[in-house]
């Protein structure tokens, strides 16, 4: 009970430190902004805590509490996502029934791309994931789906990201439907659901390092840079929207589809928020 | 005088919290207060702090009202799906509901049935609040 006080009281805190009503930064595809809301959400975590390196929130919440970031340097020491990566470049690597691969999909052959993703598809008309890339390129070759939350697609999207470590989240929000996508993703992101009445942002923007039992949660800027992750909880690498229905499940709501529309185009939200931070996936995580 | 003070501001705050109190306010902190049941009075008239569903589960408890119940409460399940805003447990009340009024328990089904009716339209609430409110949340 205690701690649950101390969270909410710290909670409460927060929002009236570095929150007020009717944002500027808008709620309509005329007055969104998305790198107003950018920098308004660096400014956010900078005042809250001034210590932090920007360039360190791809660490999560292992930037912001150092005792969290001890335990995790020494199971970084034998990564555990290691095997996967491996694995995941023998899957990339394996030609299709048809004699093509996933190099055949991708620009520069897949290697070095995942800063670019999600990407506002014109063509497609909707918000494109690394992993419903994957699954594209599949299906474009003849081959059957993969699932979308663990196993092989995490594993190829794991193999990706490590290919493009250190370069630089670069998403682009080019014309009004792009920047729809973008507004739902923001609104997914604020809106609180199930019912412990829960927005993502309660958790991830005002509860960022305050204890909830054991754990702390992590920043919102930075969460993308790391995924697909291994979770200890998991035992197993899983990806980010599995992640989404995981948290979604935690304040009893019921999760929605992975790579439906809602999740991807909260990813949209969250990897513009994240541009220019570094890829570091994939990543350990309790 | 200081020591009043806290006296004249507690008078003050409580007189302008309850002029701007709306009737959901009222109820809702009748409820926390006394549970279900219980008689509140709101500008001049009587109401009482049972969400409309438990009276709907009051009502003689028989198959052809379990049935009813359950129905109305599986058709605000398939409202609050529809938008995305489901809660975990409504679906297994709901199957718990149904449980029960093959049983033949039907006191059982239509409480059960009320509790996951109850979920669906806080469900639903909590969309159309969430698309009023969620700017408020956004840093500046």
């Amino acid at each position: 009970m205690k701690i649950i006080t101390s969270w909410l009281a710290g909670a409460a805190l927060a929002l009236i430190a570095g929150m007020s009503s009717a944002a500027s930064t808008g709620n309509t595809i005329a007055t969104v902004d998305p790198e107003a809301d950018r920098l308004a959400l660096q400014a956010y975590f900078q005042k809250r805590f001034p210590e932090v390196e920007l360039a360190d929130y791809g660490n999560g919440i292992y930037a912001l509490d150092a005792a969290s970031r001890a335990q995790w340097e020494e199971l970084e020491e034998f990564p555990p996502y290691e095997f996967d990566i491996e694995e995941g470049e023998e899957l990339f690597n394996t030609p299709f029934a048809n004699g093509k691969s996933y190099a055949d999909c991708f620009e520069n052959g897949g290697i070095g791309v995942r800063q670019n993703f999600p990407y506002w598809s014109e063509q497609q008309d909707q918000v494109v994931t690394l992993e419903l890339a994957i699954n594209q390129c599949r299906t474009a070759n003849g081959e059957k789906k993969l699932g979308w939350k663990k196993g092989k697609i995490a594993q190829i999207s794991a193999y990706m990201a490590f290919t493009s470590a250190g370069e630089l989240i670069d998403i682009k929000v080019p014309n009004d439907k792009a920047k729809a996508a973008y507004l739902d993703g923001k609104a997914q992101f604020y809106s609180r659901r199930g019912q412990l009445n829960m927005s993502c942002a309660n958790c991830h923007l005002q509860g960022v390092n305050i204890p909830i039992r054991a754990d702390r949660t992590g920043p919102t800027l930075g969460h993308v840079t790391h995924f697909p992750v291994f979770r200890s909880k998991w035992g197993a690498l899983g990806t980010l929207h599995r992640r989404y229905g995981g948290c979604q499940n935690n304040v009893r709501g019921t999760a929605l589809k992975a790579q439906g529309e809602e999740y991807r185009n909260l990813e949209f939200f969250m990897s513009y928020m994240s541009n220019g931070l570094a890829v570091n996936g994939p990543g350990s995580r309790k | 005088m200081n020591k009043y003070l806290p006296l004249v501001a507690a008078l003050v705050l409580s007189s302008s919290t309850v002029a701007a109190q709306s009737f959901e306010d009222v109820f809702n902190a009748q409820r926390a207060l006394h549970g279900n049941g219980h008689a509140f009075t709101f500008e001049g008239e009587q109401y009482t702090t049972d969400h409309p569903e438990e009276l709907e589960a009051a009502a003689p408890a028989n198959a052809t009202n379990a049935k009813a119940l359950i129905a109305s409460a599986k058709a605000m399940h398939a409202e609050v799906k529809a938008v995305g805003y489901d809660w975990t447990l409504t679906k297994g009340i709901l199957k718990n509901a149904s449980k029960a009024l093959k049983a033949g328990d039907f006191q059982k089904a239509m409480n059960l049935a009320a509790q996951a009716k109850y979920h669906a339209r806080m469900g639903v609430a909590q969309y159309h609040n969430s698309k009023q409110s969620w700017l408020n949340m956004v840093p500046e």
